[in-house]
């Protein structure tokens, strides 16, 4: 007991100015003062709460609830338990979707998470000039997607400024948007032209945090650049590249808008290109949109898109590990 | 204990959403409403339309000062949606239950808001008026399945068929002779792509139900209880498509182009015909000077005889708390005489009785344009919505998808009709 505590230490009073007792004890607080500090901490948090609730939660739960339904837009659905989980997997588009959203993971991820990088230590240096070639590379993440879909799309037509580049060096026209694969492909690019100035932003504020001493050690035993960047940058930002990793990840696998505008409604030639989110756009939207169908592919896109995120943290956990 | 009750608590508040979407409180389906449309033509009443504000507002505002010069205690609120997106809107709405009083639609919207309880039978509630349309137009509204019909049948129109009259003389056919039947189609299509190296195209987009319907295959069985346009006349008809596609004569990009770009390649000049609509005769003169000047109009393809005929209305909310005067105000938008006044100010053909023989439908004055409208407006006293109402955006889908893998040569054309017929089906089925 040599240390007293302030409280333990003065003479507590009550209410109105009364001695609380005539021995100094712990303060517990009355009854009230009990409750307010278990009341404010959540009215505080009601707002945000309610938002999470009324926006996120509630939408979610219905919609797993309207997963066991046959509900259409205009129509109550009736219990039909797992049939419309039973149809999915019999359903070929859910599995030519599942593809597509998982080579999109597959194709755009590792790129987000490098090119990003070397970017970012392009425009860490400062060298006249430096900043307009940082805001030039964020332009297209500021850039609405529609927008930068449809340039695209005239670049890559038949009769685009691509094609007649090609053309003009001797290639012949190549149908970036009438070939399945190639559709692929290009919209994977473009999502990832879009993103490199995003993620780009994530790691200069990671690259601030490296210290400078390391990379002159490392110098001065002799390290060239790329051993520099092996042995000291990669291994400063790893937590930063699990992050983009992580966030990449989730929004390849959710991919829509790219795709939907450069390869249409109908998820290109044959629905050869219709990733998940497509499809549950397709089937769940419109005056007759399978409400029910929808939402059994919304939650399977949930569940596998959490998967995916806990498989990119296992993986940081077993680095770290 | 403590922790198990805020557990037991978690869960019954889980439960107890889960019940409520799964018993879909509120749903537009479960709402009824009367068949009635008598009363005071009395309140506000709100009127949408789709995507015709911009060119026709002088237009809709006469119109409106009419019906509240004629109806002084009724007043008319105009909303117009964009051309995109409108069936998203409507189902929106509907869901919602903000649905507008007087709805701007085509047969195939109609449906599914009359299944679900939410367009007024007007067969019940304005079946008076009938006399006024032509039976064609009338019936088109009519439902599979349901009793009555549920939109006044507004303006008709076959869609031209646009063609670039230079790109058919550096082909060595007769800019004067356009092809009218799918044979002739065919023939020049073909001869098109020989002649310019594969680099001009006849075509910018794969066929629709409406060119199978066009084409003579049958869509659906008379029970309107399964589809059948995978009979041997539509096989024939992917069959050619699949080999025009192999010799050039559609565009490379035709399996996912979409009407705002098969325009575009139109414009270009890379494919010699596209159907379109009057008002892009304007945006040529405007954005394709040269084009327009090689510009002519034909009707579209047809092996039936009997035009496609493209069918707008307009349907009263079942659910209107102004039926009375959101019935009226549907009546007088679409009678002879504000009809006739909206055929004069765009290319579209009035759906009332006797319009058609208005000197305006059967006279010539020498130029492309009045020619194309005399020879419509005869086509469409025979024409026919090829359409089948019970045609969802998903069902059009599954055909586009089967149509692209048979001109890909990924599946065989009687294969990927059978597939998409019998998808069709089951989707109708489950509906």
């Amino acid at each position: 007991m040599a240390r007293q505590t302030a409280l333990e230490g003065r003479r507590v009073t009550g209410p109105r100015g009364f001695p609380a007792s005539r021995t100094a004890r712990p303060f517990r607080g009355s009854r009230g003062i009990r409750r307010q500090l278990t009341v404010t901490p959540w009215l505080f948090l009601a707002p945000g709460l309610l938002i999470v609730g009324g926006f996120s939660l509630y939408p979610f739960l219905s919609t797993v609830a309207h997963s066991f339904t046959d509900a259409r837009t205009l129509t109550a659905g009736r219990f039909v338990g797992g049939a419309n989980y039973q149809e999915l997997v019999h359903d070929a588009l859910f599995w030519t979707g599942l593809r597509n959203s998982l080579l999109y993971v597959l194709g755009a991820v590792p790129l987000l998470v490098v090119l990003p990088l070397l970017l970012a230590l392009l425009v860490q240096r400062q060298i006249p000039g430096i900043a307009f070639f940082r805001a030039a590379f964020y332009t297209p993440v500021v850039a609405s997607v529609v927008v930068v879909g449809l340039v695209w799309v005239w670049l890559l037509d038949d009769r685009g400024l691509i094609n007649a580049l090609l053309e003009a060096v001797g290639f012949g026209r190549v149908g970036f948007l009438g070939d399945p694969w190639l559709l692929l492909l290009s919209a994977m690019a473009v999502t990832v032209w879009k993103g490199l100035g995003y993620y780009m932003i994530i790691y200069l504020a990671a690259l601030a945090d490296v210290p400078r001493e390391l990379h002159e050690a490392c110098a001065v035993d002799g390290a060239g650049p790329v051993r520099r960047f092996l042995t000291v940058t990669v291994p400063a930002v790893r937590s930063t590249m699990v992050l983009v990793a992580a966030l990449s990840s989730v929004n390849a696998f959710k991919v829509f808008s790219e795709v939907y505008l450069m390869a249409g409604p109908t998820g290109g030639p044959g629905g050869e290109d219709t990733t998940l989110v497509m499809l549950v756009r397709q089937v769940g939207t419109g005056l007759s949109g399978r409400v029910g169908y929808a939402s059994a592919l919304s939650v399977v896109v949930f569940v596998l898109t959490l998967g995916l995120m806990l498989l990119v943290l296992r993986a940081q956990r077993r680095e770290d590990g | 204990m403590r922790r198990l009750s805020r557990r037991a608590a978690a869960a019954t508040a889980v439960l107890i959403t889960s019940a409520l979407s799964l018993t879909g409180c509120g749903a537009p389906g479960e709402a009824g409403g009367s068949d009635s449309a008598s009363g005071k033509v009395e309140g506000q009443v709100t009127f949408q339309t789709w995507n015709l504000k911009t060119h026709f507002k002088k237009y809709f505002d006469g119109v409106i000062a009419d019906f509240e010069k004629k109806y002084p205690d009724a007043q008319v609120k105009w909303v117009d949606q964009p051309a995109e997106g409108y069936p998203e809107k409507l189902s929106a709405d509907a869901a919602g239950g903000t649905l507008p009083d007087v709805v701007n639609v085509s047969p195939d919207l109609a449906y599914p808001l009359a299944k679900a309880g939410l367009a007024l039978n007007l067969e019940k509630a304005a079946g008076k008026y009938r006399g006024e349309y032509l039976e064609a137009a009338w019936q088109s509204h009519g439902m599979p399945g349901l009793q009555g019909v549920y939109a006044f049948p507004w303006y008709l129109n076959t869609g031209p068929m646009f063609y670039n009259k230079d790109l058919f003389r550096k082909a060595g056919l007769d800019p004067d002779k356009p092809p009218t039947t799918y044979d002739q189609l065919f023939r020049d299509a073909v001869a098109m792509a020989q002649k310019s190296g594969r680099k001009i195209a006849m075509l910018a987009s794969t066929p629709s139900i409406e060119d199978f319907g066009r084409y003579g295959v049958r869509l659906m069985n008379a029970q309107g209880t399964a589809f059948t346009f995978n009979e041997p006349r539509g096989v024939d008809l992917l069959q050619h498509y699949k080999e025009l596609y192999a010799a050039g004569a559609l565009d490379s990009q035709a399996l996912t182009a979409q009407a705002e770009s098969a325009g575009r390649k139109f414009e270009q000049q890379s494919v010699a015909m596209n159907p379109g609509s009057a008002l892009d005769l304007g945006n040529f003169k405007k954005d394709a000077p040269s084009l327009y000047k090689n510009i002519g109009i034909t009707d579209a393809v047809n092996n039936t005889g009997k035009a496609n005929m493209y069918v707008q209305g307009l349907m009263v909310n079942a659910q209107s708390k102004v039926k009375p005067a959101a019935v009226t105000f549907a009546h007088f938008v679409t009678d002879r005489q504000n009809q006739m006044a909206f055929a004069k100010q765009v290319t579209i053909f009035p759906s009332t009785k006797g319009s058609l023989d208005d000197p305006y439908f059967t006279e010539e004055d020498g130029t492309d344009a009045t020619r194309v409208r005399v020879a419509s407006a005869k086509s469409l006293k025979t024409a026919v919505n090829y359409t089948p109402v019970l045609l969802s955006d998903q069902m059009k889908t599954v055909l586009r998808n089967a149509v692209a893998k048979a001109v890909q040569g990924k599946q065989s054309p009687k294969a990927a009709l059978d597939d998409a017929v019998a998808e069709c089906t089951r989707l109708l089925k489950t509906g």
